[in-house]
């Protein structure tokens, strides 16, 4: 079965000639490779804005009494920074972006399954970014990206917008999704089984189904929003019989699996990272991979830890708490995994190598954090306070964010052919690590004392903290724009990096840097794991490949 | 699959692209489905949640919903399915005329089945003052779901119309033809959804 | 497979983090969380104590894990004199030790497992019986309920020490967050719902009740009220004064527009259709014992086996008119104010004129 795909005159020998113009090669490209970027620098540019919103966050929180901007324009600012982090940045960099770019090389096939799909995933994703910045034009939604009705019915018009802006990325995700899914179980190169798939791979493999069903459900929930808000159909409207907190369990039944969508594939970035810099096989990689597949299917079941607080039965409560606590032991699996991956290694220092080791060393900060949330009489107390954005953000920034900067690292010269500046990269990440953590440990302790999240103002007795975290994101910032200094001053001038700068073993470092425009001149055959530093690189059919002429393309049209 | 019906290329030989891009659209079509249902599945929560959250079902000043006109509906909709089997059976046997026959009967009694939806909604609206905003959860639920539902329908009818004009152009042969297998998946999955809507809200 | 061997400071490692992980335990006991947010009631060390276990062993725990990080980090290095292609030690993975890093972290969740639901019950299982009182969520604002004061008190919740509270959560808008830091404790207000929190002051002072579900433009500004617990004496007298404060705000209180309902020119059939919109949830047509939430409605106005409402007051539609007003906290729960239910002043004639019709 697992090779089915593959065999004489079918997909893998057809190649289409590759296009040309710069709007079918470009633009409207259907090369999985290059809507990989595509979603890259369009998530870019929304990390760009909702970063600097949250600058504003920050300097509004300078001071008890705000001052920056209005209470109004505040709620709007946060709404859309959280909206915008979610489902412009971290999801589509690490499922459209790294997903696209790296994982159809990794398992040796020549495309995704559906490019023209693919194509269209993309596209529905900047319009929708467009529509959802629209609407502050129109008044954006102020209830916090996840607009809890009633209130959420009473916002301004952009709140609809809002919703349809959103659930156009989700049609966007769940095609992805789908895409993903069909390419890992159909498209795999002969020999390469289950068993030796690269983590990048089940990290998409796990995270394909959470963005097909996930994200369907929450369409559900933003189409009735929708069509409450502007037809008054009662679903959530108290006054007329609906139900607020139904809402509640529909939203958080897609977005805590959602906040796995933007983790698992971070965890297959590290997962690349280390063994590649650490020369060394990962460590104990069937339960790593075993472990996003029950992270992923865990994550169905634990919504509820978001509404202690809503009024549930409470003997519903009790099995969200207990499943909740469940889930940390296959993530403490991976963290520990990764940890002796590092022991008796030979640890070379690449920026892509710093940020995977900061990733473990916060995420697990993060994690941790979460299972004092998940325990209901804990999470009665800090429900709703800084203490969760703390959590949230190092689980998101401290976790997902740094996986995107190692990945980007690291699989910066696969798309341009260049490796970015080092110097800078190292100095970007110390500042970074060092910013974050000043920005964001404080507002444990904020939370624990009593300062309410979502508020423009706030008591005095919180004001030192407060300052002294947005002094430090504003380090934060600096070392971001570092980073966007680096990529534009790499693309043009960065060192050559040849196919395989970092002697790593995976597919997608034995072929060119760019890849040719069809991946693979002859799909290669796998006969093992690709973590075997002391081993013959487990790929027949490759080494002609860094050299030869593009193949003469078959098919016939 | 006997052999002749195996896919074959204009050189006559087996045609492996076609296989192997068949195999993908048909996962991949089943994987729609699967979030089609989780769509609806979703809906259906709400629908039970809101149902349990009052008192009684339906809420007071609502009139039972006819489950007579309903079940006849219903019948004409499962109607539909039995055609579409056979439409689907006769064309891999090359029985070509049986085949459109089938599916224009299909499509008649997918058109029939909308039809009674457009009657029943009249009555509702028009007779009892149902509506999908003013009559709270159990407009808003009804009209959603069922209307959901005939959306579906409807997009069913449109497409096995185009495989009605597609079939008399000769696009599909008898080794190629997932236009019809996907067609025909589609509209059972119609059907069992519906199996599904009319148990919750017409029986239970 | 080579021979797993530590390296030679493994133990020297292990060592140091043992006794820093054991100073991150002890800093999480002897910390004086009380000092900076007292425990205003009893279940408040309860949580404190859960905080203290969960603070304890996650430092602990990840001492190990970023100690190692770290030390594995430096240690492991490739230095200038490795050959450029020298490689690690090629493990691939250790059955045993993962078997132990799946059990003690799936042992621990057993553990927190009884520790969280045994402090959870502690909080649930506060008494039933206790003192009644109803928060009531507004865009901006929480008034407070008390038996035998008309109408709302509005600026601050007063509670005797000692006494066991029942306090029930609902809104008249949006939701809210009822949250009393000084409690550990806090719970949404729903509008169209009445969720309960018990609990029992155990500390006198002035504590903060903050809003923490976002509910509007000025969600920051709900944070102004405060909860003050006292002995009795005091609080009986601030309940007398609120008492004679409201004594003639009766139940004609205003919660939705200020005047007095006209009941003149109520319609009965728009009462029955209101009706089966925004009542039928809680209550039937049928006689008083038949309860959904409320009562059964059928002979409100004339049931002589009731001659008197839940409040107390004769059942005459004036009466009934000032409880769809102002709403009712009874022994049955919250019956919703007007505003909560969205009736307007005409609405609440018609409903009014439609229980009269119903004999
Ligand atoms: C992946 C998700 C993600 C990321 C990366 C971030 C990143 C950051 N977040 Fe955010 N945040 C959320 C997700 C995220 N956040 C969510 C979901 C919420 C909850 C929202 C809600 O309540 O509804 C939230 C809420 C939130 C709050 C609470 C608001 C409130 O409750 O009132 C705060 C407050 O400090 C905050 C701060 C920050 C900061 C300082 C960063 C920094 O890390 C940002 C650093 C990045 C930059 C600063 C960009 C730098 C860009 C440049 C330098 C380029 C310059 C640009 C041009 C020249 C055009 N965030
Ligand atoms: C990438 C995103 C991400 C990830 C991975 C997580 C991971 C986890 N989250 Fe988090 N969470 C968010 C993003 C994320 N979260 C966001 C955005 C919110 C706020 C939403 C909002 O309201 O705006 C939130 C809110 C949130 C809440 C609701 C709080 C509230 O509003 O009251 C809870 C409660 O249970 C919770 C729990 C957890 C748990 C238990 C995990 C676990 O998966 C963590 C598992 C990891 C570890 C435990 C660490 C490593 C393990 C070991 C070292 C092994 C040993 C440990 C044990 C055996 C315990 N999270
Ligand atoms: C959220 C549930 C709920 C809703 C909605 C509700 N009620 Fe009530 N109602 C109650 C409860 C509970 C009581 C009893 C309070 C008690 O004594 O504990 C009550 C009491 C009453 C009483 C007093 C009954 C008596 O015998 O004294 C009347 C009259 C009444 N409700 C009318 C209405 C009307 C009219 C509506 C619609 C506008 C309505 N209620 C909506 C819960 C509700
Ligand atoms: Cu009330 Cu926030
Ligand atoms: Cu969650």
């Amino acid at each position: 079965m697992a090779v089915a795909a593959v065999s004489a005159g079918g997909i893998a020998d057809h190649i289409h000639p590759e296009p040309q113009g710069f709007v079918r090669r470009y633009v409207f490209s259907l090369d999985h490779k290059i809507i990989g970027i595509q979603y890259l620098i369009t998530a870019f540019v929304f990390f760009m804005l909702a970063g600097l919103l949250a600058e504003a966050i920050r300097t509004q929180l300078l001071n008890p009494n705000g001052g920056f901007v209005a209470a109004d324009t505040y709620n709007e600012i946060y709404s859309i920074h959280g909206s915008t982090m979610v489902w412009l940045v971290i999801i589509p960099m690490l499922t459209g972006g790294f997903g696209n770019l790296v994982f159809p090389l990794q398992i040796g096939a020549r495309d995704v399954a559906f490019p023209w799909l693919n194509m269209l995933s993309f596209w529905i994703f900047p319009v929708s970014g467009l529509m959802l910045f629209s609407s502050f034009l129109m008044g954006a939604p102020t209830a916090g990206w996840m607009e809890y009705p009633p209130v959420s019915l009473q916002g301004a018009a952009g709140t609809s917008m809002w919703a349809a802006a959103i659930f156009l990325v989700g049609v966007s995700s769940t095609m992805t999704g789908l895409n993903f899914l069909v390419t890992i179980l159909k498209m795999r190169a002969p020999g390469m089984t289950f068993t030796r798939m690269p983590l990048f791979v089940w990290g998409q493999f796990a995270t394909a189904p959470l963005l097909m069903i996930a994200t369907t459900a929450l369409a559900a929930a933003l189409a009735a929003l929708f069509i409450n808000r502007v037809f008054g159909v009662p679903f959530f409207d108290p006054t007329k019989g609906g139900s607020p907190v139904m809402w509640q369990h529909m939203f958080w039944f897609y977005s805590h699996p959602a906040v796995y969508i933007m983790i698992l594939p971070a965890f297959g970035i590290i997962s690349e990272v280390l063994p590649t810099f650490a020369r060394k096989p990962i460590f104990g990689y069937k339960l790593i991979a075993f472990s996003s597949m029950a992270i992923a299917l865990t994550g169905f079941m634990v919504w509820a830890h978001h509404m202690f607080t809503s009024g549930l039965a409470p003997f519903l409560q009790l099995p969200f708490m207990i499943i909740t606590f469940v889930i940390g032991v296959p993530t403490g699996i991976k963290i520990f995994s990764w940890t002796a991956t590092l022991w008796g290694g030979k640890i070379h220092y690449n920026t892509a190598m710093l940020f995977a080791i900061g990733f473990v060393g916060l995420f697990t900060i993060g994690g941790i954090t979460g299972i004092f949330l998940a325990a209901i009489p804990y999470d009665l107390h800090v429900h709703g306070t800084y203490f969760i954005v703390a959590h949230l953000h190092y689980v998101l920034v401290g976790g997902s964010l740094m996986g995107v900067f190692a990945g980007m690292y690291y699989w910066f010269p696969k798309m341009s052919g260049r490796v970015l500046n080092e110097t800078l990269g190292k100095l970007h990440f110390w500042l970074f690590f060092i910013g974050f953590n000043l920005t964001f440990l404080p507002m444990h302790w904020l939370g624990i004392e009593g300062m309410p999240r979502e508020v423009a103002t706030y008591d005095p007795q919180f004001a030192f903290l407060n300052q002294f975290a947005s002094y430090a994101s504003y380090l934060m910032t600096f070392a971001i724009l570092i980073f966007f200094v680096n990529v534009i001053w790499s693309i043009r001038n960065g060192k050559r990096s040849g196919p395989n700068p970092w002697g790593a073993r995976t597919l997608e470092w034995q072929i060119p840097s760019p890849p040719n425009y069809y991946n693979f001149k002859h799909v290669p055959t796998v006969y093992g794991l690709p973590y075997d530093f002391s081993q013959p690189l487990p790929y027949k059919g490759l080494d002609e490949e860094l050299t030869d002429a593009p193949p003469v393309a078959a098919g016939a049209h | 699959m006997t052999a002749a019906s195996l896919p074959l290329d204009s050189h006559g030989n087996v045609d492996q692209l076609y296989i192997e891009t068949r195999e993908l659209r048909l996962q991949g079509f089943l994987l729609f489905l699967v979030s089609d249902c989780v769509l609806f599945a979703s809906f259906i929560f709400a629908y039970l949640y809101l149902r349990n959250s009052g008192q009684g079902w339906p809420p007071p000043g609502i009139q039972r919903l006819d489950v007579a006109f309903a079940a006849w509906n219903s019948v004409v909709l499962f109607g539909s399915g039995a055609t579409m089997h056979y439409a689907l059976e006769n064309f891999k046997h090359g029985n070509f005329m049986r085949y459109m026959w089938f599916l224009l009967a299909t499509i008649v009694l997918g058109a029939g089945f909308l039809g009674g939806q457009a009657y029943e909604y009249t009555h509702l609206i028009y007779g009892e003052h149902v509506t999908w905003w003013g009559s709270g959860i159990f407009g808003a639920s009804f009209f959603t779901l069922t209307g959901m539902h005939g959306m579906h329908v409807f997009i069913g009818v449109c497409y096995l119309t185009v495989l009605v004009l597609q079939s008399a152009a000769g696009v599909y042969t008898r080794g190629k033809f997932f236009g019809i297998t996907a067609g025909t998946l589609y509209w059972h999955f119609v059907d069992v959804i519906w199996v599904v809507l009319f148990s919750i809200f017409y029986l239970l | 497979m080579q021979p797993v061997r530590l390296g030679r400071g493994f133990w020297t490692v292990t060592a140091i983090l043992a006794i820093l992980a054991v100073g991150a335990i002890v800093f999480w006991y002897e910390f004086p969380l009380e000092k900076y947010l007292p425990e205003a009631i009893v279940t408040a060390r309860q949580v404190d104590t859960l905080f203290r276990f969960m603070a304890a062993t996650g430092s602990a725990l990840y001492i190990f894990v970023g100690g190692y990080l770290l030390y594995f980090s430096i240690a492991f290095r490739a230095k200038a004199t490795d050959p450029p292609d020298a490689i690690g030690v090629q493990i691939h993975d250790n059955h045993k030790l993962e078997f132990w890093w799946t059990v003690i972290p799936a042992l621990f969740v057993v553990l927190l497992s009884i520790v969280s639901v045994r402090i959870w019950y502690e909080i649930m299982l506060e008494p039933e019986n206790g003192v009644v009182v109803e928060a009531i969520g507004h865009q901006f604002y929480f008034s407070f309920r008390y038996p035998q004061i008309n109408g709302e008190v509005t600026d601050e919740m007063h509670l005797p020490r000692g006494v066991p509270v029942t306090l029930n959560l609902t809104s008249a808008d949006v939701i809210h967050g009822f949250w009393v830091p000084a409690m550990r404790l806090k719970n949404d207000t729903v509008p169209g719902l009445v969720t309960t929190i018990r609990f029992t002051p155990r500390l006198d002072g002035r504590y903060r009740i903050i809003c923490t579900q976002f509910c509007g433009v000025l969600h920051s500004e709900m944070d102004k009220q405060a909860l003050v617990i006292e002995e009795k004496p005091a609080f009986d007298k601030w309940y007398k004064g609120w008492q004679q404060r409201n004594a003639h705000t009766s139940n004609a209180l205003p919660a939705a527009g200020g005047q007095a309902v006209a009941l003149q020119g109520g319609s009965a059939p728009a009462g029955q259709q209101m009706f089966a919109q925004k009542c039928s949830a809680c209550h039937k047509i049928a006689p008083f014992d038949e309860k959904v939430v409320g009562p059964g409605l059928k002979g409100v106005l004339h049931d002589p086996a009731h001659p008197n409402l839940v409040n107390g007051q004769p059942a005459t539609p004036e009466n009934v008119a000032a409880i769809l007003q102002n709403g009712y906290t009874g022994s049955m729960g919250t019956m919703p104010n007007a505003t909560a239910n969205g009736l307007s002043a005409q609405d609440i004639a018609n409903l009014v004129a439609f229980l009269d019709s119903l004999k």
